[in-house]
């Protein structure tokens, strides 16, 4: 008998990588504001709006470009940064204004933030996001929400 | 008498009183969240023929998985909603607000996940960081009302409230009770 019969590595294979229907996500480019620079700019300007108090402007601002697939998660977690400080800016009152200014796509961003912002509730900000949440359904509809869970380039 | 600590106004209110502003909007954002995901249709198992797997247990592929979502009212109270084509957990973690608490719930919570199969959608063992787990696929949805079982589940979270809250009011209440006559040997 030959030498490789003995040999079991071939049961150490895992044979699913090589099954030519196999999902394979797609890769696809980095737009415009998925780069470090532009997240940096863009954290710049929208400091400068809140330090104005033009809180509906920065938040205009803060949603634009939104870094959906930067391949580098920690330009991910400064724009996500942003958009927390921009949201907890605003007073209870305000928040319904703010969310009916503002255009159905980032209505879509806003709600995957606030996602993404109670997935992080040690930060604190969990009453203030359910606030966001409230009006922006009341805006957005339940279409927001499942836009938020199907979409795959996550913020 | 002893003094009376814990009164029943004493622990209601203490459990209520800081958090009742968040608890509407907390109730609805879980609403809004249940009812979006649980869109769901049947769809067969793709690695093993003639199966039919609820794919949000089972995870075997990327496409058929939706982003789960958070929704949290502080850092112990939160929601866990995983969705998928056919399938969609919810995970709650509840209020325990002192260790009392915690072991109420634990064994409260134990209990009725023992007996999963009376509730259909209850699932035997919470997923990780979560008291209590339900597993909804598209045979419930089929079966049963999906407003029905939105309901059902935002029920399921008040009461589990309200109940845990009861039950450590009649435990301080007989610890007391059984304390006053453990000492009047001794006045």
């Amino acid at each position: 008998m030959s030498k490789s019969t003995l040999s079991t590595a071939h049961r150490k294979v895992d044979v699913d990588l090589y099954d030519a229907d196999r999902f394979v996500d797609d890769v696809l480019e980095e737009e415009a504001g998925d780069n470090a620079s532009a997240v940096s700019s863009k954290e710049t300007e929208v400091r400068g709006m809140l330090n104005k108090g033009d809180n509906k402007g920065a938040l205009v601002r803060a949603l634009k470009d939104a870094p959906l697939r930067a391949k580098d998660q920690s330009v991910k977690d400064k724009a996500h940064k942003v958009v927390m400080d921009v949201l907890m800016a605003f007073k209870a009152t305000d928040i319904k204004g703010a969310v009916d200014a503002l255009s159905q796509s980032d209505v879509d961003t806003l709600m995957k933030y606030i996602y993404r912002g109670m997935a992080q509730p040690d930060d604190g900000n969990s009453a203030q996001l359910l606030q966001w949440h409230q009006k922006v359904v009341a805006a957005g509809g339940v279409g927001s929400i499942i836009r938020v869970m199907t979409e795959r380039h996550t913020v | 008498s002893l003094p009376r600590k814990h009164t029943a106004a004493a622990c209601g209110t203490a459990r209520n009183a800081a958090m009742t502003s968040t608890l509407k909007p907390y109730v609805e954002a879980v609403r809004a969240t249940i009812e979006a995901s649980m869109c769901l249709e049947n769809f067969a198992s793709q690695n093993v023929e003639r199966h039919n797997k609820p794919e949000v247990e089972v995870r075997s592929s990327e496409e058929v998985l939706l982003t789960p979502m958070h929704i949290s009212r502080n850092a112990k109270e939160r929601v866990l909603v995983e969705g998928s084509i056919n399938s969609m957990r919810i995970s709650i973690g509840i209020k325990q607000a002192d260790e009392v608490e915690v072991i109420l719930c634990h064994k409260f919570v134990r209990f009725l996940m023992q007996r999963a199969e009376h509730f259909v959608i209850l699932r035997r063992k919470p997923v990780e960081g979560y008291d209590v787990s339900f597993l909804i696929t598209n045979f419930h949805t089929e079966q049963m009302y999906k407003h029905k079982l939105v309901d059902f589940v935002i029920q399921f979270m008040e009461d589990i409230d309200k109940e845990i809250s009861e039950m450590k009011l009649t435990l301080n209440a007989r610890a007391r009770i059984c304390a006053e006559e453990f000492l009047k040997q001794f006045s």
